[in-house]
């Protein structure tokens, strides 16, 4: 039989077979096991909030339409709550993002809009904090330690046990041998992502489509990345212990040190005053009409709306009409900082990929994010159809509440529906494209390492 | 035990530590994340506090420039009140990113406190937050971890435990030796450090140090100072038990995974499917459910306010309540008001009980892992909890409910109830009413909200000891 291939058998027996393949691969599939349970469960959790609402909404309007029978429908328009969703995409159980800080469900009234886009969801802050063990969790943290554990001593070892020399004398080529470790190892790697993946598909019911492989790919270059870099540091050719100090540095390095201080860096160059300063601004703007005589205050609703100038509104006591036109000429006030609040946000998130592209571990996280529709973006999209959907609904109201329509002689549930944001398929490519260029490097300097400490090197002394 | 025998083992230890390189390395790296921390978190504090205090400045100059009103318009101009970050909070940001920043107080309603800073972010956030305390508690071990990890598995595997074992020293004074000088070195490196940053800080953002932040930071200093001995007890008692030093370390570093990664992500999620808390939408049906029970206020027929009708009419002796010589649409609001608050705390404190029980998950795993014992001390003694939030909430609601029964007031004795929307009063009448300032929780109460934890790092410190005795006493581990 030929040698480089004895040799390799028996590599892959010794770490097979070993303790460490084992323990790894069972702890990390049981993590795993877990942590889909609870990307389910707080996913599911919210769908189930969501499925509630058409029923929630129905009983609201019919108690506002009983209650109001008899009054005009500019009085009755006060009250009713419009409710809107934002519906998890089939990956959000995978990588459940932001979606636990943001809210997933938002009610809007008739009133002026800015005030009531920032209601946050009830949730237990410490496990905001604490954060989610889901998939992504899974692969983005826990599966670089994985590899630290199965890759630190793969060839210090056996230097430090004295079987490296004997290798070198028997084995026909130290390329071969170095070669065939990596190998296995690499393999098993792979294969236990492969699995971890395999049986998130199945009990996540992950549809097996385009965003679905991207995630593979995202989770495999990853893998492939932390390989590399493990792969950098044993091809020093130091001992175990320095390998495996080494090595979890650079994951606190890459995982906690540089998110952090990256985290600083955004909050610091990009601040967001305008949310507190658009709340201001609406209040104000709204509630200052009150004292101002009604006439510039139509005027600047007739602007947008001329086709209710022909209804007459009195300009010296209180009307409906006049009553929504104050609500409008709030949102009208501080439109321009709440476009800037969205604008800041996208320069965050801008910001935040353009940073990612310096650690791939963040930019793995950034992705999976992305592919699952949970990140800021995702959020901000779903902000914005509540914004369109409220125009919807005051659009379809103006003109009962002009007229002076009697309550119950208006459809309140004929409004345009609510369409959901759809799952939108953004491009990942840079994110994936980092993570490949950095495993890339790490393998180049690898080789470049292995050459000079493990080919090259001829037994001067007794080392 | 001899004395003497502890200190010379301490003194070497001690010695051998500075003599080294890496030690000194890391703790240069550690330091310098530890100063950038504590800059960066004074800076963000006190620039995000300004920030509020120039937000609320404003408010305030609108609520007492406001025009001659009706009361209840100005009930319903309402106010808004913007949270300040407590003057440890640079510190250990605790729960902060994640809870509402400002929130918006009217009549009728009771608003969420909005716009947290995680909501702002896009995930970054979430891998941890860069803070001296995060420094602390999460890789303060780990270079502990690297100090001593051989400190006693290395003297096994290169013979020397043996020879000092003849020598009349026990194993457990030399398990007790290694500790203090690990201990000693941890502690001299990183105490001063903290309790300078830490009055450095709160002279910076607070402008000065009160009794109250003295004891804060006295406490704190303590706390850590017993968590850096818990950690340095468990690397000593590892170290004991391996036959080499690689074993150590690797058994270390896997614990260190446990305490810090894998016990409180699971701790808290279990938490939360143990106790499952109604969402937004639930927790607002039910409190309508239960005021539409106990008295709508804009149901003509409504049995609670006609009885309260009868009742008005009688106390005043009229017939009519246009003849009343209060607004009786004000008292129908303040009752709505009195019913809708006094339901809303109930389930609002019902919630609350909920989450804390959710937390409690987590307190209790803190007798299994020391980290999560320290994170919740830390948070609590640095303003930063669970509770502190919870405060604000209630007390913004207090205020809310207190100023627009106020409001109610006014409405009630200067308004009269024919053509009640046109007439409005002095502004007067609420520029009087005091500003909403928060009163911090106070330490006796932050320490007994954190008495699980606190109890469970006084038992981790007493199980060290005991843990150091139990190897001690075993021959296997000595060889």
């Amino acid at each position: 039989m030929n040698i480089h291939l004895k040799v390799l058998l028996l590599e892959i027996r010794n770490f097979l077979l070993g303790n460490t393949v084992l323990t790894g691969a069972i702890s990390l599939l049981l993590i795993g096991l877990y942590s889909f349970y609870h990307g389910h469960h707080v996913i599911s959790r919210q769908q189930q909030t969501i499925a509630s609402v058409p029923a929630v909404q129905k009983n609201h309007l019919q108690q506002i339409v009983e209650h109001g029978t008899g009054k005009a429908a500019g009085t009755t328009a006060y009250y009713p709550f419009f409710y809107t969703t934002n519906p998890a995409s089939p990956w959000a159980e995978f990588s459940v993002g932001q979606r636990d800080v943001n809210p997933f469900t938002l009610k809007v009234k008739m009133l002026a809009i800015e005030g009531q886009l920032y209601d946050s969801e009830l949730t237990n802050p410490l496990t905001l904090l604490v954060g989610n063990l889901d998939a992504s969790f899974v692969f983005v943290f826990l599966f670089p330690l994985l590899i630290i554990a199965f890759t630190y001593n793969a060839l210090s070892e056996e230097q430090e046990n004295g079987v490296w020399k004997m290798v070198r004398t028997t084995a026909k080529s130290i390329h071969a041998a170095i070669a065939g470790k990596l190998l296995v190892r690499l393999i098993t790697i792979l294969g236990i992502a492969l699995l971890v993946f395999a049986a998130a598909v199945a009990a996540l019911r992950l549809p097996v489509s385009l965003p679905t492989f991207k995630l593979l790919s995202a989770v495999m270059f990853y893998v492939l990345f932390w390989f590399m870099v493990a792969m950098m540091v044993i091809a020093l050719g130091k001992s175990s212990a320095f390998n495996a100090t080494a090595l979890v540095c650079i994951w606190i390095f890459l995982a906690i040190l540089f998110p952090g201080a990256a985290n600083i860096l955004v909050n610091n160059s990009i601040p967001v005053p305008e949310a507190a300063e658009t709340a201001i601004r609406q209040r104000e703007g709204y509630h200052a009409k009150w004292d101002e005589p009604i006439k510039p205050t139509m005027e600047k609703f007739y602007a947008v709306y001329p086709q209710y100038r022909k209804y007459p509104v009195p300009d010296d006591k209180y009307s409906p009409g006049w009553y929504y036109a104050m609500q409008f000429s709030g949102d009208l006030e501080s439109a321009h900082s709440s476009e800037k609040l969205f604008d800041k946000l996208m320069q965050r998130q801008r910001l935040s990929e353009r940073i990612g592209g310096f650690n791939p571990v963040i930019a793995a996280q950034q992705s999976l994010n992305k592919i699952a529709n949970t990140d800021l973006t995702s959020h901000i999209r779903y902000l914005q159809s509540v914004k369109a959907h409220h125009r919807q609904i005051r659009e379809y109201f103006y003109p009962f509440i002009f007229e002076d329509t009697p309550t119950e002689s208006i459809d309140w549930a004929g409004y345009p529906a609510y369409e959901p944001v759809r799952y939108t398929d953004e491009p990942v490519r840079s994110g994936l494209l980092a993570i490949l260029c950095w495993t890339a490097g790490s393998l180049v300097i690898a080789l470049i390492l292995f050459k000079r400490n493990f080919i090259q090197i001829k037994d001067i002394q007794n080392a | 035990m001899h004395f003497n025998f502890i200190t010379i083992i301490a003194r070497q230890e001690w010695a051998s530590i500075f003599r080294s390189k890496i030690p000194l390395s890391l703790f240069t790296v550690l330091l310098f994340v530890s100063l950038l921390a504590t800059f960066t978190g004074w800076q963000y504090v006190s620039k995000f506090n300004h920030q509020q205090k120039t937000a609320h400045h404003q408010v305030h100059d609108q609520w007492m420039n406001q025009p001659d009103r009706h009361p209840h318009r100005v009930a319903h101009y309402g106010y808004m009140v913007f949270r300040e970050k407590s003057p440890l909070s640079f510190f250990d940001f605790g729960l902060d990113s994640y809870v509402g920043n400002a929130v918006f107080l009217e009549a009728h309603r009771q608003n969420t406190v909005n716009m947290s800073e995680a909501g702002f972010s896009n995930g970054m956030l979430r891998f941890g937050e860069l803070s001296m305390a995060m420094v602390l508690q999460l890789l303060v071990p780990l270079f502990i971890i690297f100090i001593g990890f051989q400190t006693v598995a290395g003297l096994k595997q290169n013979g020397v435990l043996k020879i000092m074992l003849c020598q009349r020293a026990s194993f457990l004074d030399i398990l007790i030796g290694k500790t203090a000088g690990i201990t000693g070195v941890v502690w001299i490196l990183f105490l001063p450090l903290l309790l300078l940053c830490l009055i450095a800080g709160n002279l910076l953002i607070a402008g000065g140090i009160n009794a109250d932040a003295l004891l804060r930071i006295m406490l704190l200093t303590i706390l850590y100072a017993l968590y850096f001995l818990i950690i340095t007890m468990l690397v000593v008692t590892v170290s004991a038990m391996s036959k080499s030093s690689k074993n150590a370390l690797m058994a270390l570093v896997l614990i260190w995974m446990l305490f810090f990664i894998v016990i409180p992500k699971s701790a808290q999620t279990l938490g939360s499917s143990l106790h499952t808390a109604p969402d937004k939408i639930a927790f607002e049906q039910a409190i309508e459910a239960d005021v539409s029970k106990q008295g709508d206020s804009h149901d003509p027929d409504d049995p609670h306010f006609l009885q309260l009708k009868a009742a008005t009419l009688k106390k005043y002796g009229v017939d009519s309540i246009a003849a009343l010589p209060v607004n009786y649409g004000a008292l129908v609001m303040q009752e709505g008001e009195t019913i809708s608050s006094g339901i809303f705390n109930k389930h609002f404190d019902n919630l609350i009980g909920i989450y804390k029980s959710q937390n409690a998950v987590s307190s209790i795993h803190g007798f299994v892992d020391p980290y999560l014992a320290i994170r919740n001390l830390s948070m609590n003694l640095s303003g930063t909890d669970f509770d502190s939030f919870t405060a604000f909430q209630k007390q913004t609601e207090k205020y809310r409910f207190e100023k627009t029964k106020k409001l109610n007031e006014i409405h009630l004795t200067q308004i009269k109830y024919q053509n009640d929307s046109k007439q409005k009063v002095s502004a007067e009448n609420w520029q009087k009413q005091p500003d909403f300032t928060f009163r911090p929780v106070p330490v006796s109460e932050n320490l007994s909200a954190a008495g699980l934890s606190l109890a469970a790092l006084l038992l981790w410190v007493a199980a060290g000891i005991g843990a150091l005795t139990y190897v001690s006493s075993k021959r296997a581990y000595q060889l």
